[in-house]
This record gives C-alpha cells, sequence and structure tokens, in this order.
C-alpha cells in the first residue's frame, strides 16, 4: 500500500518536473520568437533583441538537455517536501484580495483585515491578541513608515474613509 | 591623500549620531533576520531596502551593510540553542553548538561565536582597507570588454557551484537575465517583453522579484514544526569563557579567518562554503579534533569566525570591481545601484568620501555587534518564542510594504505575489536560485558592456579575442561551464544544500 503510494507520488513528481521543463522551453522559444522581432541586429551593431534572442535559444536548448538528462537519470531533480497546498492558496489569494484592494481601502484598513485573517482565523490566536498584533501590523507601521520613515504608504481612495485618516 | 587619512576622514562621517543610529538599527535588524525562520538574508535585505528610500546614500548603504552582517550573528543564535540554523552560513555551528547547549554551555558558545565574528569581520574589513586602492586603480583599467569577461566568470563560478545541476543552475541564471531584459532597451530605446503595459517600460522591481522568489516562496513552502519551541535564554555569568576556552578558540580564531576572507573574494562561494571548509580544517589541525562533534569549542569558533570573515571579505569585489561574490551581495548591489551609485573601481573615485565612509561603519557595526549580541541574548531567543503564524503574518505585511514602496505601485505587489509562485516552482523543480538572482542584478550591466564593446569593434565579437585580460577570462568561464564534462567534479563539501542558492 505504502509502495503503491510511492510509485503514485514518484510519478507525479516526474510529470511535474516534465511539465516544467516543457514551461521553460516554452518561455525560451516565446523570447526568441519575440526578440527576433525586436530586431537582432543594427548599423550601430546588435540590435534590441540580440541579447534575449541569445538567452532565448539557450533556455531552449538547457530545458531540452536536462530533459535528457531526467530521462538518462543524470542529476535527477530532487522534488522538496510537498507542499501544503491549503496553505499556499490561503496565502496567495489573502495577498491577492490584499492587493487589489489596497488602493480602495488603504493600507491600515486591508493590511488590519488580513493580519485578521491569518492570525484570529487561520492561526486560531485569540481574537483580541490577534486585534491588538493586526492593529500594531496595520495602523502602527503605517504611523512608523509615514511620519518617522517618511515613506508614503497608500491610503483609501473612498473619500469617507480617507476623511478618517484611514 | 593615502589610505589612513581617507579612512580617517571615513570614520569621521561614519561616526556622526546618524550614521551610527542607521549602523545601530541595522544591526538589531540584521540580527532579528538571522534569528526568525523562514526568511534567509537575501529577501530580508530586500525587503528592508524600502525603510532606506528616504535616506542618504551613505546611511542607507550603512544600514543595509549592518543588516547583511548581523545576519550572520543572528544565525548562529538559533543554531546553538535550538539546532535549527537561522540561515544557511551557521548551519555547521549547530553540531558542536547545540551540543555545547546540552551541556550547559551555551552561553559560551554564544560569547566564542560573537568574539570569532568581531575578530573575523574585523581582519576582513582590515583586508578590504589594504586592497581597495590598488584593487580599484587596477579596476580602472577594465574597459566594457573585460567587464563583460569579468561577470561572465563571476556567473560562471556561481552557476558551477550552484546546486546539484550545471544545466538547472544555468537555466536559473537565464531566467534571471530574460527577467532583467524587461523595459526600454538601453540603447535603441526599443520597449522589450512588455505586453503593452506602461508599467513595465522601466523593467521589472528588482526587489518585488526577489522578495517573491527568495522570501514569499519561502514563506509558502515553510512547514513548521508541530513541536513548540522550547528555549531558555543563557544567564550572564555563563557567557563568559575559561582561559582555557580563549587558548582552545585562538588558532580556530586564526584558521577561520583566513579562510572565510579567501572564500569571500571568490565569486560563486556563499559563507556556508566558508563555515564548512573552516569546519574541516579545524578537523584536520586542531588539537582537539577527536571532541568535534561532541561539543568542542573549536567547532563553533573557526566556522563563525570564517562566516563573518567571508561576510566581509566579499564586499571586496563587489568595492573594488563591482561583482557580487554571492547572491546576498547581489542584492546589497542593487541596493548601491537604487541610490545611484555603481560599485566598483569609480565607486572610489566619484564618491571615495563615501566609499571610505561606509568602509569605516563596517569596523562600527563589528564593534557594535558584539556588544549587542552577547548581553542581549534573552532578547533574540524572546523572538524565537513567538508564535510561527504571527512571525509569518508580520513578515508577510513587511513583503507587502517592501515591495510596494520600491515604485509606490500596487502593481509591484502584483509582480512580487508572481514571483513568490514562479520561486515555489522552481524549488519544486530543484532549480538553484542563488545564480537568477545574480544575474537579475548584473544583466543590465553585461548587456550595456557586451554592446558597449562592440559598438567601439563595430560590431565584431574579435574585439574579445584581440584583449589578453578579457580572452584569459573568457576562456575561465568557458573551463568553469564545462567542468562536468571535463570531469572536475566539484568538491564534495561544495555539493551541500545551501539555502542561500
Amino acid at each position: 500500500m505504502e509502495g503503491e503510494s510511492t510509485e503514485r507520488s514518484s510519478v507525479s513528481g516526474r510529470r511535474s518536473i516534465a511539465a516544467g521543463q516543457a514551461v521553460i522551453a516554452m518561455v525560451g522559444l516565446y523570447s526568441l520568437v519575440a526578440s527576433i522581432e525586436l530586431g537582432l541586429w543594427s548599423a550601430m551593431g546588435p540590435g534590441a533583441g540580440f541579447f534575449p534572442a541569445v538567452l532565448g535559444a539557450v533556455l531552449a536548448l538547457l530545458a531540452f538537455v536536462w530533459f535528457v538528462q531526467e530521462r538518462a537519470g543524470i542529476h535527477r531533480s530532487e522534488s522538496g517536501d510537498p507542499l501544503d497546498h491549503a496553505h499556499v492558496w490561503a496565502v496567495v489569494i489573502s495577498l491577492l484580495v490584499l492587493a487589489a484592494a489596497l488602493p480602495f481601502l488603504g493600507f491600515q484598513l486591508v493590511v488590519f483585515a488580513f493580519l485578521m485573517y491569518h492570525l484570529g482565523l487561520r492561526a486560531g490566536i485569540g481574537w483580541i491578541k490577534s486585534a491588538v498584533i493586526s492593529l500594531g501590523g496595520s495602523v502602527g507601521v503605517f504611523y512608523l513608515f509615514t511620519s518617522v520613515l517618511h515613506v508614503s504608504l497608500p491610503v483609501s481612495s473612498l473619500l469617507p474613509l480617507n476623511m478618517i485618516g484611514l | 591623500m593615502g589610505v589612513v587619512n581617507e579612512l580617517i576622514l571615513g570614520f569621521a562621517e561614519a561616526m556622526t549620531w546618524q550614521n551610527l543610529l542607521f549602523a545601530f538599527v541595522g544591526c538589531l535588524l540584521g540580527t532579528v533576520i538571522g534569528v526568525l525562520p523562514g526568511i534567509g538574508p537575501v529577501a530580508g535585505i530586500a525587503l528592508l531596502i524600502p525603510l532606506t528610500l528616504n535616506l542618504d546614500p551613505a546611511g542607507s548603504i550603512i544600514m543595509l551593510c549592518a543588516i547583511f552582517y548581523g545576519t550572520t550573528y543572528g544565525g548562529t543564535i538559533t543554531s546553538v540553542l535550538l539546532n535549527t540554523p537561522g540561515e544557511a552560513a551557521s548551519a555547521i555551528t549547530a553540531i558542536d553548538g547545540y551540543q555545547m547547549t546540552k551541556m550547559g554551555r551555551a552561553g559560551v558558545a554564544l560569547t566564542i561565536a560573537a568574539f570569532g565574528s568581531f575578530i573575523g569581520g574585523s581582519i576582513a574589513t582590515v583586508g578590504l582597507v589594504l586592497a581597495a586602492k590598488p584593487l580599484g586603480s587596477l579596476g580602472l583599467l577594465i574597459g566594457p570588454p573585460e567587464f563583460f569577461a569579468l561577470v561572465v566568470v563571476g556567473i560562471s563560478l556561481l552557476v558551477a557551484l550552484a546546486g546539484r545541476s550545471m544545466v538547472r543552475a544555468l537555466i536559473s541564471g537565464a531566467l534571471g537575465l530574460l527577467i532583467s531584459m524587461v523595459g526600454i532597451d538601453p540603447v535603441m530605446g526599443a520597449p522589450r517583453f512588455t505586453f503593452s503595459m506602461e508599467r513595465l517600460l522601466d523593467g521589472v522591481s528588482f526587489v518585488a522579484v526577489i522578495v517573491g522568489v527568495f522570501g514569499l516562496s519561502e514563506i509558502l513552502s515553510y512547514r513548521p514544526g508541530k513541536k513548540p519551541v522550547s528555549v531558555h535564554a543563557p544567564g550572564f555569568r555563563s557567557l563568559l569563557p575559561t582561559r582555557q576556552d580563549w587558548k582552545r578558540s585562538t588558532p580556530s580564531f586564526a584558521r577561520g579567518t583566513g579562510i572565510g576572507f579567501a572564500m569571500g573574494l571568490i565569486p560563486g562561494m556563499t559563507g556556508s562554503v566558508s563555515s564548512l571548509l573552516s569546519y574541516g580544517a579545524e578537523k584536520k589541525f586542531s588539537k582537539h579534533r577527536a571532541e568535534l562533534g561532541h561539543g568542542a569549542i573549536e567547532g563553533v569558533a573557526g566556522p563563525e569566525t570564517a562566516n563573518n570573515a567571508h561576510a566581509n571579505g566579499a564586499l571586496i569585489p563587489l568595492f573594488t570591481l563591482g561583482i557580487p561574490a554571492s547572491p546576498t551581495i547581489a542584492v546589497l548591489m542593487g541596493a548601491f545601484l537604487q541610490q545611484g551609485l555603481t560599485p566598483g573601481p569609480t565607486l572610489f573615485a566619484e564618491h571615495g568620501t563615501l566609499a571610505w565612509t561606509i568602509i569605516a561603519s563596517l569596523f562600527i557595526g563589528n564593534v557594535l555587534l558584539l556588544v549587542l549580541n552577547v548581553p542581549l541574548v534573552g532578547l533574540w531567543t524572546s523572538i524565537l518564542r513567538v508564535p510561527y503564524p504571527i512571525l509569518a503574518g508580520l513578515i508577510l505585511m513587511f513583503m507587502v510594504v517592501g515591495a510596494y514602496t520600491i515604485n509606490f505601485s500596487v502593481f509591484d505587489v502584483f509582480v512580487m505575489i508572481i514571483f513568490g509562485l514562479v520561486g515555489v516552482g522552481l524549488r519544486h523543480l530543484d532549480i538553484p536560485l542563488a545564480p537568477m538572482v545574480l544575474t537579475l542584478v548584473l544583466g543590465p550591466l553585461m548587456e550595456r558592456s557586451l554592446r558597449e564593446s562592440l559598438d567601439i569593434s563595430h560590431g565584431s565579437f574579435i574585439i574579445f579575442a584581440e584583449r589578453p585580460i578579457t580572452m584569459v577570462l573568457l576562456v575561465l568561464a568557458l573551463l568553469i561551464i564545462v567542468s562536468p564534462l571535463l570531469k572536475l567534479r566539484k568538491p564534495a563539501a561544495l555539493a551541500v544544500d545551501d539555502p542561500e542558492s
């Protein structure tokens, strides 16, 4: 049973490596084609596309060599510990929401909600403790950057929120 | 003006209260980054660059340098107390350091590590003072073809030493170069890979990319242990080493300094390689080598001295030739460029006072770290008691701040998120990240020097064969790249997993 599951994870690991090789080869080929359109050579010497074209070709070639090496068992890739997919999605989606909401709601409100989500909701830290840390991480950091370091952080573009300093 | 006079002037500048404060804050932040799990020096320095944006160039670089060598001190604390290195260069210290903790001698291990780091760092800085002028003037003889060849050698060394596979390291390097090509072409002014997005005309923010690839991907891949961390700070009395400890550590300090300094000069060598080689030297030459692995003080003194000598020694190629020797130094170089400074021989000619101020601040920073680290060990260990979700939440928040403030654009936050996922993918594919950072920073300089060279020769590649230094360097780079085909194997000691890579 255990052997079967190990074999399955090894097969899926090999597949994901093959997919990675394909993606890298495609990036290389895309760079090559896009660079040729930019012009490889001009009267002044190499054109805007010369360097990226060489790199694109090299990248595609390396992806192919890696594919061959992998098939031949030379320097085989070792996938690290399996990812906690729920954790990855929770972090990535919360960051995307944060980035999307930042210009509208401002740093303080969005980061407060972001930290409350990660501390209170996901990590199960007490609500009061989470609120205090989130307040420090949002309002505290906002004033540290804007007032002490003179580095501005986004404020809300919505007038009512903006007027109350958010 | 002689070197001594210039250094004295540098000290005068570095000892203004503002610059002392920047060095102090940098040391504190660096130590915290070194102690924190889930964030290494590369991402740590990158995400703190925005803190320095509104500072004057001297203050900014002093603070970032202090953060840089502060991380090497901080990493030791978790190695010794928890058997968990806070950063790669301190991994080997855990072997004897943790054994010493089990024997109730954690305080002695930390004090010796701090002194070793101070000695290694200070002597390497003396090396920087001595090398700065001659190497700087030698660097002035270097034209675009030589610079291009030098960058190629630096990148090929890092590629050769990073990870287990040369092909995957080359892929990482090529990806970094391609990312650095995004934006307006420096010579023809044509937009490249901008996908008709105005925001990409200035290129991709290197801070956002590095924070994403190194920092966010680390948080996304990090799986903390289930057991709560139990750590006890040693009392003040237990911090004092005995006369015997000092006597046994002295030769290790000397060996560690030599190894760390020499390795720091070679591009591609990371601090962990220095500490590993230093441990090897202790195993070979120490009078008490039989005790190594069982709590021998030499196992702490040697590697810790070596990794700090390395950190300071690695600044020599950066200051004199403009070549970053490791990914962390590449990020530091990015900070220089962000401030409108180009590290290299022209730094001493164009910003001599600034260069000497930074060098003087390295001495001050080493003293500050010695004074801070030993008495404040209780404070550092208390950071380790903070539950990981709180640390991760706050680190993520600082990543957002770091990515946003570099251009004051939310677009860069999205860039960071995308590159975080790219970083997870690269880690999953076992592709080392170090070459990518180096090429990301060096890419534009490399392309510029290549195109300037070809401009000089009216488009003829013969220019690289006509100039002896360029020819030698390019042949060297080629040999390094094809070394696996020639069966020139990487030393086993260098084939270890290096999280900095």
